[in-house]
């Protein structure tokens, strides 16, 4: 759990450090799926950095793609690219777009950032990856915000009716979304019982608690069924005067103020665990 | 050149606001993308006339379509493929074949959403927009015209798609009435005449200024109405200049280039050089970068002029 640990830092600090460099990004989403990805990329997804399109890899689709940012970071610690590329996001020719873009970067699978397409995407992949007998699990992170798009509902009928047992959906149930809280818009009420109701096994965690995110995901693979994780997580977490507060969202300029400081505190951290 | 510089998405709210007063039946509908479209003032003033539904764009067009019904004037507005590429059959059927009184603002259209890349650029909006007959289509150019255009669509009948970007946007133009359909002349000439919509236009402006110093005299038409769009003008700017330019921040199929072609080809058949966004993906990246990646520019526009006049 150490090495996921630091792991989680270390996405935290890459991702705070190339927006904050850059000027512009979505901070808070990002932030709060980094125990997520940690426990993904750190345990259970199969890949090689080397060979990003190696036929034995799992397959990780962010749906909510405006937190490619988070998922950038995670795979230039892993080599799939060099760290320094990470400052070239949003300039022009760059493989690094704020949205995932699966014609640009080497280990990622599918482009989104329109929300709600990315998850029924990721279940063509599942459905296709059975199809062939295959053993691949394809991951698919949605938002909470992004959960009230129909499309993501529709994906959800789906998957149960074809007998996905490869396809792990996790919902970053950080509560909010662009213009508040997601339960003061169009509240997902209790996701977990609507997921069950639509023939999904499925579990709430605590989304930075790493052992029981990786339990979670095991208990998914276990299952017969799909697999529905809700996350319980904070927006902004590991930036605390950012966290869970309104305009977390993205930030800009002058927003990111303060972030020298808590970028040095997230370094110390790191060391302390060294 | 200097102008004042104005938020376009405050002038949206603050006329919805206006308007609201003087019409009960404007309401407002957001998928998670009202208060930052400038309708801080509209929801504090009038919160039972706001129905936020939750990222949901194909169910806002919808809800949209029924408000309308029971006689409600509901204005929709979220980021331009929001409102237009994603609910497109519900814009369609639900607003345009039913004659729906509802009127859908397409904010950050173009590449202003230029971090976001073309998951988030509205490049295709007029485009897709045009192919639903009886939909006005108005990309004013300025802030007065802004504040004329919204006027105007809150006080017609049937439904309209009006698109704003997000930079400051100056006041060039007198405030004044602005007549939904007609075009006008910024600044006559004889070598070419560029016609042009939106807040890109400020950049023709400039060029057309640069080339009157090098003698080149152009002739600007303002087209702040897309769709239906000003034949009488086109057709006068075609015999005036024999050759004409379109400008616009959106692709070039489907939007002011292809209009104005349409009615060339059939009533004034002259040479027209469709100057906009290639038909490509483009990448992610800053806006400036963008706009003179594709020759949006006043260089780039003044350059594509003179290449025009001397190989036409
Ligand atoms: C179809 C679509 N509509 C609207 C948007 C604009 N948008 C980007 S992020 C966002 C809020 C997302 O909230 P959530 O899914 O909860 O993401 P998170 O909190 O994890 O950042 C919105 C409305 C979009 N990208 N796609
Ligand atoms: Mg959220």
């Amino acid at each position: 759990m150490d090495e996921l640990k630091k792991f989680a830092l270390e996405i935290r600090i890459e991702t705070l450090n190339m927006l904050s460099k850059h000027g512009f990004g979505h901070v808070g989403g990002s932030l709060s799926i980094a125990d997520a990805l940690a426990v993904l990329y750190g345990k259970h997804m199969k890949y090689d950095p080397k060979n990003p399109k190696w036929e034995g890899r799992d397959y990780l689709v962010l749906s909510k793609g405006h937190c490619g940012p988070a998922l950038y970071s995670t795979l230039a610690i892993k080599g799939f690219f060099p760290r320094e590329e990470l400052l070239t996001i949003n300039k022009l020719g760059t493989r690094l777009p704020s949205h995932t873009d699966k014609n640009l970067t080497p280990g990622i699978d599918m482009t989104t950032g329109a929300l709600g397409q990315g998850v029924s995407c990721a279940l063509g992949m599942a459905l296709g990856l059975k199809l062939q007998g295959k053993k691949n699990i394809v991951y698919s992170i949605i938002g909470d915000g992004e959960a009230q798009e129909g499309q993501v509902w529709e994906t959800m009928l789906i998957a149960p009716n074809k007998g996905l047992s490869n396809f792990i959906v996790i919902l970053d149930n950080n509560r909010q979304q662009l213009d508040g809280f997601t339960d003061d818009i169009s509240s997902l009420g209790d996701v977990c019982r609507k997921a069950e109701a639509f023939g999904w096994f499925a579990v709430d965690v605590d989304g930075h608690d790493l052992a029981a995110i990786d339990q979670a995901i095991e208990e998914c693979k276990r299952s017969e069924k799909p697999g529905f994780i809700n996350l319980k997580t904070i927006k902004g977490k590991g930036w605390p005067a950012k966290e869970a507060v309104l305009g977390n969202h993205a930030l800009r300029g002058a927003a990111f103020e303060g972030v020298d400081e808590v970028l040095a505190d997230l370094r110390r951290q790191l060391e302390a665990m060294q | 050149m200097n102008y004042e510089m104005f938020d376009a998405k405050k002038i949206i709210g603050e006329v919805t606001a206006a308007e609201a007063d003087l019409n009960p039946g404007i309401v407002v509908v957001s998928t998670d993308s009202a208060p930052r479209t400038g309708m801080g003032e509209f929801i504090a003033k009038y919160p039972d006339r706001y129905y936020e539904v939750g990222i949901m764009e194909q169910a806002g067009a919808g809800v949209s379509a029924g408000l309308a019904t029971t006689s409600k004037t509901p204005v929709f507005c979220a980021p331009a493929p929001f409102t237009t590429a994603r609910p497109f059959e519900m814009f369609k059927i639900d607003i345009g074949y039913m004659r729906q009184n509802v009127k859908v603002i397409g904010r950050n259209c173009g590449f202003n959403y230029s971090d976001l890349g073309p998951t988030h650029f509205g490049l295709e909006d007029m485009a897709l927009v045009r192919l639903i007959p009886g939909v006005v289509i108005l990309a004013p150019m300025d802030a007065s015209q802004l504040r004329g255009a919204m006027r105007a669509m809150l006080r017609c009948e049937g439904p309209v798609y009006l698109r704003i970007g997000t930079a400051p946007i100056p006041k060039i133009f007198d405030d004044g009435d602005f007549e939904i359909g007609k075009g006008f002349v910024v600044r006559e000439g004889s070598d070419v005449a560029i016609i042009t919509t939106g807040e890109i236009s400020r950049n023709v402006f400039e060029a057309a200024e640069k080339l009157a110093a090098e003698g080149i005299n152009v002739m600007v038409v303002a087209m702040p109405t897309v769709s239906p769009i000003d034949e009488e003008l086109v057709i006068r700017a075609a015999r005036q200049t024999g050759r004409i330019i379109t400008v616009e921040e959106h692709f070039v199929v489907g939007g002011l280039g292809s209009a104005v072609c349409e009615v060339c080809a059939e009533s004034s058949p002259v040479p027209v050089k469709r100057l906009g966004v290639p038909m490509e993906f483009l990448s992610a990246g800053q806006y400036t970068d963008l706009v003179k990646h594709c020759k949006l520019d006043a260089d780039g526009i003044a350059e594509t002029v003179k290449a025009f006049i001397n190989n036409p």
